[in-house]
């Protein structure tokens, strides 16, 4: 029980900066093609504009009011309309602390509580709020039957050592994470590099017909210009996702409590997610390019339901980076009761599966290569680069498609750029399809596909191609309940 | 996973489908007959006017003729206690199977030209996919919803 009450007066800021932030583009718009003329009537529009909003986002704080009652959170809001929230303790899935810069000049939290509904619509968050009220709301919103309960600790790092086994980054872990983050880019950049390279072995032909020497000697040393310039981007990129890596997981702890996962992170910004181990429904390695030779991946997991965070990707980091032998221990730690398969020895495809996926990667560019040797001719080779490159990701990806089942459990392992293992339990699979085309029926090969929940009620699929049929069926029978208990 | 699923679904579904696809190749038809005019007022070259035409009555008899039976003769059903095995697809053969303790909802629906036939379409959906079987006869649609939420309704044990 307790009265109702407002947010803290900051969050009337933060309704503003919203607002002002969506609107500003459309500002900066109007204001640069209002230079000239209009220049002093597009301020005092500006100024009513701003007025407006301070009003406007004044009063929906003022409204705003969240009291307890009768076991539910109630929440009414609205300036002319009034609107009231009420989520009922037990439909609570998960309540989420965090804390931004601002939040944490005041010793403010922003609380966001998930339901299993879906839609947007289930979901409440409380944008600032003082941070013991904020662990009190915790506190009496948890479910009454959860044997632990979290107490009032002050600071996260407390909670990890009053609770149960957890695993902290370190800095040099997190100063790798950030250095091999961002594969992509720096893989694309560094093909601009080399591509820019290439002026160097284009045909003679070419400038004879183009350029005066005195023009080639320009465009020479603007290539080298052009070199350093794409070596220097290339380096800010690399420190940006660094820099990015290390303030969204610094501090990254991850601790088990009773049945919740708890995790937390941030340099900047405190992020606290709770997760019940019931909502997993998938646990996944990630090993990209970069970090592969090396001997680390990323461990995630699929959560099912609750609001996608936007910044936040469609599966949860379960912890950062970390090398592969230690990511064993790490589950066997951290989720004992799922008893999860950690060794296993994937059954690869079929040598006859490998020209399907070379096939796959390297259409697109064979076309391209096509099209340009029937247009330019003298640069007919430029496309064999990519169209090589793509014909030996296609084979890796061959090469590293796999599967493991045992009783309970299977093992997905398949490569889009990163190297991708995914762990599925059979109970968590929702459907199953096995789909075969008529070449693959000839050699015998089908593509199987398994279904888990999804954020947002979007299902996650897992495809695995060009399998043995055989092996197909049997996965088939392996899912069928009919078979499973042997009745039909 | 070997065998096919036994049921098929209505014979009347081929008219159905053929009707949907008429009715979308009538648009085409109009605009040609529309650019077909065009041309030959304007004297513009009546070869891409014939390649159109040639086009369009491929279409026409792919589309309304030979796919309807295609699809028909692929699409099977089959409602177990525990799951519900269904097979379509015309150059990619998909079978699915879909646990009756994973369904979260059967619908039954019917637009104006199933309803002219008296068909239903079933929609299965789970917590991640849905999946529907096109078109059964009205009645045979109702029975097999309440069936498979009937069967739907079994407790979910953990294995």
């Amino acid at each position: 029980m307790s009265e109702a009450r407002r947010l803290h007066p900051i969050a009337v800021l933060f309704n503003l900066l919203g607002s002002v932030r969506e609107a500003i583009i459309g500002f900066l718009g109007i204001g640069f093609f209002s230079l000239k003329e209009g220049l002093w009537l597009f301020i005092s529009f500006a100024l009513i504009f701003l007025v407006f909003t301070i009003i406007i986002s004044f009063l929906s704080w003022f409204r705003y009011t969240y009291r307890v009652e009768e076991g539910e959170l109630r929440i009414e809001y609205g300036i002319l309309i009034r609107k009231k929230r009420y989520i009922s303790k037990n439909r609570i899935q998960s309540i989420d602390l965090s804390a931004g810069v601002i939040h944490r000049l005041f010793n403010l939290v922003s609380v966001q509580i998930e339901t299993a509904g879906s839609g947007a619509d289930a979901d409440a968050s409380l944008e600032a709020i003082k941070r013991s009220e904020g662990e009190w709301l915790r506190d009496v919103l948890k479910q009454p039957d959860d044997p632990e309960n979290i107490s009032t600790a002050d600071e996260a790092e407390a909670m990890a050592v009053t609770a149960g086994p957890s695993e902290k980054i370190s800095f040099k872990r997190l100063f790798l994470a950030g250095s091999t983050s961002g594969s992509i880019g720096v893989i694309f950049g560094f093909a601009a590099y080399i591509v820019s390279q290439i002026e160097q072995f284009l045909p003679a032909s070419f400038f004879d017909r183009f350029f005066t020497s005195a023009v080639g000697w320009a465009v020479g040393t603007s290539v080298l210009l052009l070199i350093g310039l794409v070596l220097f981007c290339l380096l800010i990129l690399w420190l940006v996702g660094i820099a990015g890596t290390m303030i969204k997981y610094g501090n990254f702890t991850i601790t088990r409590n009773g049945d919740e996962l708890f995790i937390s992170r941030g340099l900047l910004e405190k992020k606290q997610l709770t997760i019940p181990l019931g909502r997993i429904q998938a646990v996944g390695i990630r090993e990209s390019i970069l970090r592969q030779p090396l001997g680390y991946a990323t461990v995630y997991a699929e959560i099912a339901g609750g609001s996608l965070d936007k910044s936040e990707d469609f599966s949860t980091v379960l912890f950062p980076i970390m090398k592969r032998d230690e990511i064993r221990p790490f589950l066997e730690k951290l989720l004992p009761d799922y008893k999860l398969v950690t060794t296993y020895t994937l059954s690869s495809l079929p040598r006859r599966a490998c020209v399907f996926y070379v096939w796959r990667a390297v259409w697109p560019f064979l076309l391209a290569m096509f099209a340009v040797w029937y247009f330019f001719p003298p640069f007919a080779w430029i496309p064999l680069i990519p169209l090589i490159a793509s014909a030996l990701f296609g084979f890796l990806r061959y090469k590293d498609a796999g599967i493991y089942v045992n009783a309970h459990q299977l093992v997905i392992r398949t490569r889009g750029f990163s190297r991708n293992t995914v762990i599925l339990y059979h109970k968590r699979i929702q459907a199953f399809e096995k789909k075969q085309h008529k070449l693959q029926k000839i050699i015998r090969l089908a593509t199987v596909k398994l279904s888990i929940i999804g954020v947002l009620g979007i299902g996650t699929h897992y495809q695995l191609k060009d399998l043995v049929e055989n092996d197909a069926n049997n996965l088939g029978n392996w899912y069928s309940y009919r078979d499973r208990w042997g009745s039909l | 996973m070997r065998q096919e699923p036994a049921n098929r679904i209505a014979t009347e579904a081929m008219k159905a489908w053929k009707i949907t696809a008429s009715l979308i190749l009538g648009i085409f038809w109009i605009v040609f007959v529309a650019a077909a005019v065009v041309f030959f007022f304007l004297k513009w070259p009546l070869w891409i006017i014939w390649i159109a035409f040639g086009t369009i009555v491929v279409a026409t008899y792919v589309f309304v003729f030979l796919i309807p039976k295609w699809r028909w003769r692929r699409w099977r059903y089959e409602v177990f206690e525990q799951e519900i095995y269904i097979q379509h697809g015309i150059l990619v053969v998909s079978r699915i199977l879909v646990p009756m303790i994973r369904v979260q909802h059967v619908d039954t629906k019917q637009g104006p030209i199933l309803r002219k036939f008296n068909l239903a379409s079933v929609t299965i959906s789970t917590a991640a996919t849905t999946h529907e079987i096109p078109a059964l006869i009205e009645a045979d649609a109702s029975a097999l919803r309440d069936r498979i939420s009937t069967l739907a309704r079994v407790d979910e044990d953990d294995v």
